[in-house]
């Protein structure tokens, strides 16, 4: 635990350097990435070091007088630690070209200190205890993250997505700590150890206030509103950060209080479920039909933490079922996927970032051709890309190769639980199909074909940090997809310290780690020889390179290639109900027909349902309600004034 | 001991009275001096000195001079920039104003009857003056148009606070919990109401409130 406190304190000296050395920026970018990594690295030793030890490392101090600040390292936290230490150095190096404004510099200072306020804000999350300390840790990371949001202050959408993201993490927060309150008050501790003496109902509310909390911070389906909006108005390195790393916080809530309650209400388990189901689905074909990229990257975060909860559901059906093995793959499975989620979905902003910052464009439409001017940012969004629709040489594959095994296995259960295991199949072969559709359309639209702006033609690689960053995370996708056993065995052992498991050794296992190895290792094997192969019979033939789609013409424009909405056009009619979608088009009527204009426009179903349910009622209470506010100071304070004395008087 | 203490408490009341009946600025400025200085004496007779630490004797000393020294010179410097020594403008008279404070001493007696606290030692008049204090304040905010009227409702409300956290803590001075806290509560607030006042009457050319209510939309 000291280890820890000392990279604690690295990474914050890595946010307070930034802030003394404004003045001279590289120094103080410098600073900042090199804090921040020693602070990161020191705290993988921790964990580490923390690893061997049986029993849970547990600190407590007393903190103004009346509540305890406690801490605790279990095999839980050990599981999320790592994702966030192994992130945030990677992010701070991409931060470095990223955040090359000279102009701006006392800003990237400030983003700096939030960005290590949130890292370390993050870390105590995971470490807390008990009741006080969570929701304190809980608070600082949403409003760090706030601020990290911010970064474009003067424009009027950054500030909407800010405050929208304020209002979505404080209503969580509310709906947390209100779950917190009951456990305290029929347990009468705020100790986390004594939830589990709690009365039924209670545990029952509980569970479900604070599924909509860390819900609504996760981004699951119905919850998901300020995500989309968030991550394209921030920064790509804080979306980054936020989308790879601070969404996962709601899981961790979740599956931590899941294991607190001790209660394995099946109730609990299938809504988690469906929930995933949901979300995981809607999420990727949302993300099929934005034209923006990192609103693009934002649905397709919704459709992990999906994947992530389908696996969690399942592990938890697994437990209330009593069924060991199938929730110690769906738990183990989810806990893998965030990790993966961590890296693939990082790398990806990062590319969407390093974009950006050549090229200057968020629409999809405006790109293309970009694999030729930038090979460094393209291989390595392809691998991201080949990640997340999780296919076999990559990480995304091992993490839902594991959840799919839990989904087999539930198969040999009775009644509700089998159809929902079969359910969780259908859904995951169908998010694995639609992801795969949706990066296809990514990588198609951006990386292959012509640019089809001028723009486009002059873009270069970023700098060599954010080169680095991104090179080092696909890196870390194929090795994991490569070498997979030990970081099962990782996920495995983040169940070790939670009872209902404990009996579950890594024996379950088997031989899936080494068959997961070498069907990746035979996937890579097959690509070099293909590619051997290729290069061996063509030797000494002319190759003749054309402009794509040129399809034999030699003039051919770059307007007449496949847009984003014409290749994901059949696949989002296809959910028509779930998805509504508004277009504008003047049909063609004579023979020689003039110039006429098509544009679509997609609406998420969550947003028009909150506006129609909750903001337009509000606002018309509120509306009512206007003659309260006169003007007058001295009748406000009597206001004031009444409310106490009846309060005095009265209660 | 006992007796010091009534005097002190007696004073502190009486300041409030005073503050309600007054119609010149610069003499209820001086009357917030009295009041806070009196306020700030009140931990001291009420801890049995033998107990009081260093840091508790710094502390109180501190109290003393922010509250008797700094806030009304500061309150003293704003009225002199701004430039009213008139009158203190009332919605409610001063003779109504003092029946009311009269009204105000009844009923804290009776809530600090109804709450039935049980307070260490017999310091029966420390709440009833506490809340009489709070009331005082609040009630001089309602009944005053001028915006620098308000101010020192407020810090008569502050006082009031101060003195039920005395009352309350049971005398375990070891952090100073409460009166950190009402000290920097009340140094932000005046530091505010100072800006406040003067942006007041660079926009309206006077400090009255009833001009804030051109803002409202």
């Amino acid at each position: 635990m000291d280890i820890l406190f000392a990279a604690l304190l690295l990474v914050l000296a890595g946010g307070l350097a930034p802030l003394a050395l404004h003045r001279w920026l590289s120094a103080a970018k410098v600073a900042h990435v090199s804090l921040v990594a020693a602070g990161c690295l020191t705290g993988l030793y921790g964990v580490y070091a923390a690893w061997g030890q049986s029993t849970p490392v547990l600190f407590s101090c007393p903190w103004l007088h009346s509540l305890t600040w406690s801490l605790s390292l279990d095999s839980l936290a050990t599981a999320f630690l790592p994702p966030i230490f192994l992130l945030a150095p990677v992010i701070a190096l991409y931060s470095y070209d990223y955040l090359d404004a000279v102009e701006h510099a006392w800003r990237t200072a400030v983003n700096h200190f939030f960005f290590s306020l949130l890292v370390a804000a993050m870390v105590l999350v995971t470490l807390a205890d008990n009741m006080a300390a969570f929701a304190l840790a809980w608070e600082l990371m949403s409003l760090s993250s706030y601020a990290l949001v911010l970064y474009d202050y003067e424009r009027e959408e950054t500030q909407r997505a800010a405050h929208l993201y304020l209002l979505f993490t404080q209503t969580g927060a509310l709906l947390v700590f209100a779950a917190f309150g009951l456990l305290a008050q029929s347990t009468g501790s705020l100790a986390f150890a004594q939830i589990q003496l709690a009365p039924q109902a209670a545990k029952t509310a509980a569970f479900f206030l604070a599924l909509i909390g860390f819900g609504s911070k996760a981004g699951v389906f119905p919850l998901h509103i300020w995500l989309p909006h968030a991550h394209p108005a921030a920064p790509s390195h804080v979306s980054a950060l936020m989308s790879g790393v601070m969404i996962k916080m709601g899981v961790y809530g979740i599956l931590r209080l899941y294991f607190l309650l001790n209660d394995f209400n099946p109730l609990f388990a299938r809504t988690v479920l469906v929930l995933g189901m949901v979300s995981g689905v809607l999420g990727v074909v949302y993300a099929l039909s934005k034209r923006e990229i990192k609103r693009l990257l934002a649905y397709s975060s919704i459709e992990n933490i999906g994947v992530i909860f389908i696996g969690c559901g399942l592990g938890m059906v697994g437990l209330s079922s009593g069924n060991r093995i199938m929730a110690a793959f769906g738990f183990a499975g989810g806990l893998l996927h965030v990790l993966n989620h961590a890296l693939f979905k990082s790398l990806l902003f990062m590319g969407a970032g390093a974009i950006l910052h050549t090229v200057g464009a968020r629409k999809m439409d405006q790109l293309g051709g970009l694999m030729k001017t930038m090979p460094v940012t393209g291989r390595t969004f392809l691998a991201g890309s080949v990640a997340i629709s999780g296919l076999p040489p990559f990480n995304g594959f091992v993490s839902e190769f594991l959840i799919y095994y839990a989904a087999f296995q539930g198969l040999g259960l009775q009644g509700p639980d089998f159809l929902l295991s079969m359910a969780a199949i259908i859904a995951l072969a169908l998010i694995g199909g639609l992801a795969a559709g949706c990066f296809t359309k990514v990588v198609g639209i951006v990386f292959l074909g012509e640019p089809r702006r001028e723009h486009a033609h002059a873009a270069t690689d970023p700098g060599p940090t954010m080169g680095a960053a991104m090179t080092l995370l696909a890196v870390a996708c194929l090795g994991i997809g490569l070498w997979p056993e030990p970081f099962i065995r990782f996920a495995f052992a983040g169940l070790r310290d939670l009872a209902p498991l404990a009996a579950v050794s890594a024996d379950v296992l088997g031989a899936v780690p080494h068959n997961l190895a070498v069907i990746a290792r035979v996937f890579v094997g097959l690509l070099l020889a293909l590619t051997a192969l290729r290069r061996l019979l063509y030797r000494g033939k002319p190759v003749s390179q054309n402009t794509t789609w040129g399809c034999g013409f030699t003039q051919a424009t770059s307007r007449i290639q496949y847009t984003g909405a014409s290749y994901s056009l059949s696949i989002v009619d296809f959910h028509r109900p779930f998805i509504k979608t508004t277009t504008k088009f003047a049909a063609l009527v004579r023979i020689f027909p003039g110039a006429t204009q098509y544009s679509r426009k997609v609406e998420d179903l969550a947003e028009i349902g909150l506006h129609r349910l909750l903001v337009r009622p509000v606002l018309k209470i509120a509306d009512k309600l206007r003659w309260i506010q006169h003007g007058h100071i001295q009748l406000y304070i009597g206001y004031i004034v009444f409310t106490i004395a009846a309060l005095l008087l009265v209660v | 001991m006992i007796n010091s203490i009534d005097l002190i408490l007696v004073l502190i009341l009486l300041a409030v009275l005073l503050s309600l009946g007054s119609s010149r600025m610069m003499a209820l400025i001086k009357i917030m001096a009295l009041q806070g200085a009196m306020v700030s004496l009140v931990p001291i007779f009420i801890e049995p000195q033998a107990r009081l630490s260093n840091g508790g004797i710094l502390f109180f000393q501190l109290m003393l001079l922010i509250k008797a020294v700094l806030i009304p010179g500061l309150l003293y410097m704003a009225l002199n920039r701004i430039a009213i020594k008139r009158e203190v403008e009332p919605l409610i008279g001063y003779h109504a104003s003092l029946l009311v404070g009269l009204g105000l001493v009844m009923l804290s007696a009776y809530i600090t009857r109804r709450m039935g606290l049980s307070l260490p030692g017999d310091y029966a008049l420390l709440l009833i003056t506490a809340i009489t204090t709070t009331g005082g304040g609040l009630f001089l905010m309602m009944s005053r148009t001028k915006a620098i009227t308000q101010v020192i409702g407020y810090l008569m409300l502050e006082n009031g606070i101060y003195l039920v956290g005395t009352a309350l803590t049971k005398h375990t001075h070891n952090i100073y919990l409460v009166e950190f806290g009402v000290l920097l509560d009340l140094l932000a607030g005046v530091m505010i109401m100072g800006i406040i006042l003067h942006n007041i009457n660079r926009a309206f050319d006077d400090v009255d409130t009833a001009y804030l209510e051109q803002l409202k939309d």
